[in-house]
């Protein structure tokens, strides 16, 4: 299979893009990657990622200085561990393995996929049925079982309405989530804002923060109280960095962002994930906190039990069901696309829809289970634990072995079907990792990094005795042949591809940008800037979230309809550009 | 050397087994209580109960009333038994113990005389008839007003008055010149302050939060006639700024000689009657709180209770400490160090025939009047879904009754009307409940 891929002779139009590098006229600049990794870190996990530290114990105190820590380290991660990578190969990391790794190493690394995704993706459809729940007059799910037959339906039937989805409709839903992000920036905020007089007021009898160590203060003893849901002391300083950085441990340590970062001009871009860090895993996550610990005060119950669409309704009112069914979906949608096509290179043998269809089952019988979403914490820091090894071996290759001298592809160019070594270091670490932790030697959160270690040691020891310091200087040569090829591909696709951005000056687009940026984002955010500073008591409170309910629902409808416009005119224009380009060009 | 070394060995093993058998003996148990003076004084005397109890270890967490609600319920809904013992009120008792949360505490000790607890108190803290938790403190509302001054006006107070003589006394015997009003009424908003006052005063007038369909009542002719009543009160005979008015302020206004007639909790007697915080304390007379001829007075009834955790695991000496903590005998043991001015009331019927408390506290038989007549199961002369005398025991209270009081505060000082301050209460009320109801459980 290797040789077959780069095999000089073979018509390099005829291979799958996904296989080769990515062109340099398709790569983006910094802003591109400002918005994606702010769109990709604005999910329905935030709201239950949110509440986990407050189940977990942290004090205030240490969600602002930890996950500050924690996030920076995430972005530095991405610059220096993921970035680097990403554009020095242009790859993403599942071609990477299938191409230097092996066929095995490919089948189990997508194996490990098949079930964190599947995790993911019933997690994110449990969390909108917990919305719709309400809908039915059905009981919070309070046990980490469904406890109504009605839950487990709506849960089973949500999920086969995405598997669908996911399965026919994919690109609509994947089209639609690049129009949810500043919608999800405002609406996380605002429902924060929203939720904070009424906090404030069963604490201290008031409405109103008057400066920010009120805030800090109310956030200290109502949400992060440094104690957790058993009672006892909560997790500290060294925990909520860790898990802040451990929760995207697969995407930069784990390189599977390699498939976003490869697009990247340089590898500087990596920094620009902090988007993503600091709003989705910083404001997101203590907003939803907030949110959650009022609402589990207006129910009288805890927040380790209430549920995020119990506290997107108190939060946001009727907008609060669409929130958390657009995250959720646009979340589980994604994730069950890639599950679907990691279950397909695990048994290519067997048809692609019956494939998909046994990873459907399995989400549609997990997504019943309301502890899968109430874990994600753990599922991910796990995740990454079980991927991390593999992270190791191709930073090891492509950062380690070029300084010794090895070669980077020795496995290919060697034209062996498994690369051994890699399989022995990833058991190896696989062992070492859960070993440790069943040690409980070190927090859970930090057992990547030594694992981390233990990989690129173990990888380097084992891979010179397989071959990686020898020479192959026919393997060498047809290697060169083909990139050469590839380049000339490239060059001639730059010239029939645009990649000039489009710009749409016209009155009609300035218009409906006009109408979702101020109607949509900009009238709900100074709704719930009211709430939050224009209620000087619990009656006022009242009829300013009242207000804020009534209007931004509509307001909503309006963003949804006015930015799906925009995009489509973005499209249509873009692509009558390409077609006006190459028509002539042929 | 070497004896000295064998009794040091013999010394250590000794004291080892000996440290080692409390160690596997003791039970610990964590108990989170409100910081007021009553459970402070539990608190400080809890050693009658470790003495008498070696195999128990204490463990206490006081904190402010709103803190120790949001903690608790924390640790009560995970079923996290973080806390053994809880301290909570006569509002959080239905609610919890509905949801589970409470060991029925149906299992007392013999000696612990159940039957001793004031039927209403008890009432208003069992469930389908079962005690959830044991009350420490109890207190009801009556009125109390100035002898000298109804002497002056040439009036009597009549044992159970109606609210007209309550509105015909007020004007007698008023003298803002000298800086006298013929009554105090809570002002401040919150729902433990004018709107658990209004809401008993209404109750008296035939008007109620909900009918029994959980549909807000506040557009009905009796609240209407309570809220005016009330206004007209206060704005004709009540002190200046009656707004910001609540328990404390009204207290320290009577104890300086400025209230001819007050209506609040029984619990302020003691500080009326005592010499030396009041200037009044020889001239103070008590009466039940006032009716208005329809079956039901405009008193109310609190409790602090002690209750078990259900994730508690260690319900044995949970249940032993309670019983020590709410029992008649630790009444005596307070009375023996502290007086029995000093002893928790409201609670245990013999209290209130014991003749040393009788004569240490002149008010005593009013108080235990007052609680007798309340009835938190059947608070209202209508028919309603919820039980609670000056609360409705929902979850959704306690905001709605602080919004609510926030509009008749601003009616009081005159900002709006009472037709608007009672509309926007049917509002609040209707929004609060719509959108509770949405997410019933």
């Amino acid at each position: 299979m290797t040789d077959t891929i780069r095999d000089p002779n073979s018509n390099i139009a005829d291979i799958d893009d996904e296989q080769l590098p990515v062109p340099e006229h398709r790569l983006h600049g910094p802003v591109h990657f400002l918005g994606l990794y702010g769109a990709e870190h604005v999910a329905a996990t935030e709201f239950v990622i949110g509440a986990a530290f407050v189940a977990m114990g942290a004090t205030i105190k240490d969600i602002l200085i930890g996950l500050f820590i924690g996030n920076l380290l995430a972005a530095l991660s991405f610059w220096l561990i993921t970035a680097p990578i990403a554009v020095k190969t242009r790859l993403s990391l599942y071609t990477y393995i299938e191409q230097n790794l092996g066929e095995l190493a490919s089948r189990l690394y997508n194996g490990a996929n098949v079930l964190i995704f599947v995790a993911i993706s019933a997690a994110m459809i449990t969390v909108s049925a917990t919305a719709v729940r309400v809908l039915f007059e059905i009981p919070p799910q309070i046990y980490p079982y469904p406890t109504n037959i009605y839950f487990a339906l709506i849960a089973g039937s949500a999920s086969v309405i995405a598997v669908a989805v996911a399965y026919y409709g994919f690109n609509v839903v994947a089209e639609f989530a690049t129009i949810c992000t500043p919608w999800l920036m405002v609406m996380f905020t605002a429902g924060g804002m929203v939720l904070i007089p009424s906090l404030n007021e069963a604490l201290t009898g008031y409405t109103t923060l008057a400066s920010f160590s009120d805030f800090v203060s109310l956030a200290g003893t109502t949400v992060f109280t440094g104690i957790n849901a058993e009672g006892r002391p909560g997790i500290g300083l060294w925990e909520v960095i860790g898990f802040a950085w451990a929760a995207n441990t697969f995407a930069h340590f784990g390189l599977i962002d390699m498939a976003l970062l490869r697009y990247a001009k340089k590898s500087v871009y990596g920094l620009c994930t902090v988007t993503g860090m600091m709003f989705g895993h910083y404001v997101a996550w203590i907003s939803a906190a907030l949110m959650g610990a009022a609402t589990a005060s207006i129910m009288k119950l805890s927040i380790a039990v209430v549920s995020p669409g119990d506290v997107a309704y108190y939060a946001l009112g009727a907008t609060g069901f669409v929130i958390v069914i657009i995250a959720g979906w646009t979340t589980a949608n994604p994730n069950l696309y890639r599950a679907g096509l990691a279950a397909q290179a695990v048994f290519p043998e067997i048809p692609r829809q019956k494939v998909t269809l046994a990873v459907g089952a399995v989400v549609v019988v997990a997504s019943c289970f309301p502890f899968i979403y109430r874990s994600i914490l753990p599922i991910l820091a796990y995740a990454g634990l079980v991927l991390v090894p593999i992270g190791g071996v191709v930073f090891a290759e492509q950062h380690i072995f070029p300084r010794l001298g090895y070669k980077s592809n020795w496995h290919r160019l060697k034209g062996v079907s498994n690369n051994k070594p890699a399989l022995i270091t990833w058991a190896v670490c696989l062992v070492f990792g859960f070993g440790l932790d069943s040690l409980d030697v070190i927090p859970f959160v930090y057992l990547f990094l030594p694992t981390w270690v233990v990989s690129i040691i173990c990888y380097t020891v084992l891979a010179k005795p397989a071959g990686a310091d020898k020479s192959y200087p026919e393997a060498e040569q047809r290697e060169q042949e083909f990139d050469s090829k590839v380049k000339a591909y490239h060059a001639r696709l730059a010239t029939q591809e645009s990649h000039a951005p489009v710009k749409d000056t016209s009155l009609l687009t300035t218009l409906i940008r006009a109408v979702w940026i101020v109607i949509g984002l900009l009238v709900p955010f100074v709704l719930a800037w009211r709430v939050l500073f224009n209620s000087p008591n619990l009656y006022d409170y009242y009829v300013n979230r009242e207000l804020f309910y009534d209007l931004t629902i509509w307001c909503t409808l309006i963003y949804f309809v006015f930015a799906w416009w925009d995009l489509q005119r973005g499209k249509g224009l873009s692509s009558n550009q390409v077609t006006a380009e190459v028509v002539p060009a042929s | 050397m070497h004896g000295l070394k064998t009794v040091f060995l013999s010394g250590t093993t000794i004291f080892l087994g000996f440290a080692a058998s409390l160690v596997q003996a003791q039970t610990s148990i964590t108990i989170a209580t409100v910081n007021n003076d009553d459970m402070v004084r539990m608190q400080a005397l809890s050693a009658n109960f470790t003495d008498a109890n070696p195999d128990i270890k204490l463990n206490w967490v006081t904190l402010d009333e709103n803190v120790l609600r949001q903690r608790v319920t924390t640790a009560i809904a995970t079923n996290s038994g973080r806390f053994d013992v809880v301290t909570i009120g006569t509002y959080e008792v239905p609610i919890w113990a509905e949801r589970g949360w409470l060991v029925p505490l149906d299992d007392m000790p013999e000696e612990y005389d159940i039957d001793d607890i004031l039927p209403s108190i008890r009432s208003g803290l069992s469930i389908m008839g079962v005690l959830h938790a044991a009350p420490f403190y109890g207190e009801s509302s009556f009125t109390m007003y100035r002898t000298d001054l109804f002497d002056e006006a040439g009036l009597e107070m009549p044992a159970a008055p109606s609210w007209d003589f309550i509105k015909e006394a007020a004007a007698a015997i008023t003298d803002k010149s000298n800086e006298v009003y013929g009554i105090c009424l809570r002002g401040k908003p919150g729902w433990g302050e004018n709107v658990a006052f209004l809401t008993a005063m209404a109750n008296s007038y035939g008007a109620r939060w909900f009918d029994e369909n959980w549909q807000p009542q506040f557009d009905s002719d009796a609240w209407a006639n309570t809220l005016n009543d009330y206004l007209m009160l206060l704005n004709n005979y009540g002190p200046p700024d009656a707004a910001l008015n609540g328990y404390n302020e009204n207290l320290a206004l009577f104890q300086d000689g400025k209230c001819g007639i007050w209506i609040d909790a029984t619990v302020a007697a003691s500080s009326l009657t005592n010499a030396s915080q009041s200037r009044v304390s020889d001239s103070v007379g008590f009466a039940l709180a006032p009716d208005n001829g329809l079956g039901k007075r405009s008193n109310w009834l609190w409790a602090w209770a002690l209750a078990i955790s259900a994730g508690s695991e260690n319900q044995d000496a949970a249940r032993r400490f309670v019983a020590w903590a709410t029992s008649g005998e630790f009444t005596e043991f307070i009375a023996a160090r502290e007086g029995w001015a000093n002893v928790p009331p409201g609670t245990r019927a013999s209290l209130y025939t014991n003749d040393e408390y009788l004569d240490a506290a002149p008010f005593a038989e009013m108080t235990l009047a007052s609680i007798q007549a309340a009835d938190p199961n059947d608070p209202t002369v209508a028919k309603v879904p919820y039980t609670g005398i000056q609360f409705v025991a929902i979850p959704e209270f306690q905001s709605i009754g602080t919004a609510v009081g926030h509009r008749f505060a601003k009616s009081l000082e005159g900002s709006i009307s009472s037709e608007e301050a009672l509309a926007n209460a049917q509002w609040v009320t209707s929004k609060v409940m719509e959108r509770a109801r949405f997410l019933k459980e």
